[in-house]
């Protein structure tokens, strides 16, 4: 591969079209042929300042997922929050295991305390509608010694599921925010590909 | 070194340097890339993510040679969190160097 300045402008180019704003891809691209006008103006080669920088493919990649971060934090939604994610992935087989893991166990944990939520929160109402059947006298079969017991029983569960549905939510918002906080300080740590030093 | 570690601290390296002097980039990637070896393309999306953050400001200086070239700035913001991070490192440095001079006299 050609190591000269057009080659990692166009490898640069290439990778971030269509990912970033315009203007911002220009002033991306415009930072690395100052880079290499500097360079040569203090007698250095292209292919020198080319293999110093590193590759381009991994400065690429860092850009793409500090992008969809930053959108994920500004825009918050489950796209844009799997977008950052994906992008993150990129950066090393490292976060595999430091990114995806995590936010697999995270999503199933949330995902099983909303089933939980949900299935005290149609059994609440359910369950009050058979007191109230008893209390009316037409009991399939007694649960309770008194349908009062049944009301009461049935207020409470319903009560608890809606708290594990709402506690689920802000739950949800605040691995969110966290997760953000985590990906902006992973991207900063994590290295792409080996230097070569 | 372990790169995977190089790359975490050049986020105070960047910000002391600035700290000094106000660079454009390829001076402060040469003064940096002078003492550790790093790709040095990684600074540049370090330097956005530093003025994403608000830590640096940017503007554009006319050159003797070419056309201008853009300066980085650190901020009040940015000159607080060079101080923190500094105080932080010699903290975290004094403690290493404790550690392992207490381990080597041990060996002897």
């Amino acid at each position: 591969m050609l190591q000269t300045e057009a080659e990692y402008i166009r490898i640069l180019k290439s990778r971030l079209e269509g990912t970033l704003p315009a203007d911002e891809l220009a002033d991306i691209l415009s930072d690395y042929s100052e880079h290499f006008r500097m360079g040569k103006a203090n007698g250095r080669l292209e292919e020198e300042l080319f293999r110093s920088l590193g590759s381009p493919e991994d400065v690429a990649r860092e850009i793409r997922a500090t992008h969809f971060v930053n959108k994920a934090e500004s825009n918050k939604s489950c796209g844009n929050l799997l977008h950052a994610i994906g992008a993150t992935l990129g950066l090393g087989l490292f976060n595999l295991v430091f990114v995806l893991v995590p936010f697999i166990l995270l999503v199933v944990l949330l995902l099983v305390v909303f089933i939980f939520g949900i299935v005290f929160t149609v059994f609440g109402p359910a369950a009050g509608i058979y007191a109230i059947l008893q209390i009316l006298g037409i009991p399939a079969f007694a649960i309770w010694q008194s349908p009062l017991a049944g009301i009461f029983f049935s207020l409470g569960i319903t009560t608890f599921g809606l708290l594990l549905v709402i506690g689920d939510y802000f739950l949800a918002r605040f691995f969110y925010r966290v997760g953000i906080r985590y990906l902006k300080w992973n991207i900063g740590v994590i290295k792409g590909t080996e230097c070569v030093a | 070194m372990n790169i995977q570690f190089k790359k975490g601290v050049l986020e105070i390296c960047v910000l002391s340097v600035l700290a000094h002097k106000d660079c454009y980039g390829y001076e402060l990637v040469a003064e940096i890339s002078k003492r550790i070896d790093i790709s040095e393309g990684t600074i540049y999306p370090l330097l956005r993510r530093l003025k994403d953050e608000g830590y640096v400001t940017t503007y554009l200086q006319e050159s003797a040679e070419g056309p201008p070239r853009k300066y980085y700035r650190l901020t009040d913001t940015g000159r607080n969190v060079e101080h923190e991070q500094r105080e932080e490192w010699m903290r975290f440095v004094a403690s290493v160097n404790a550690l392992l001079e207490g381990t080597n006299d041990a060996a002897d």
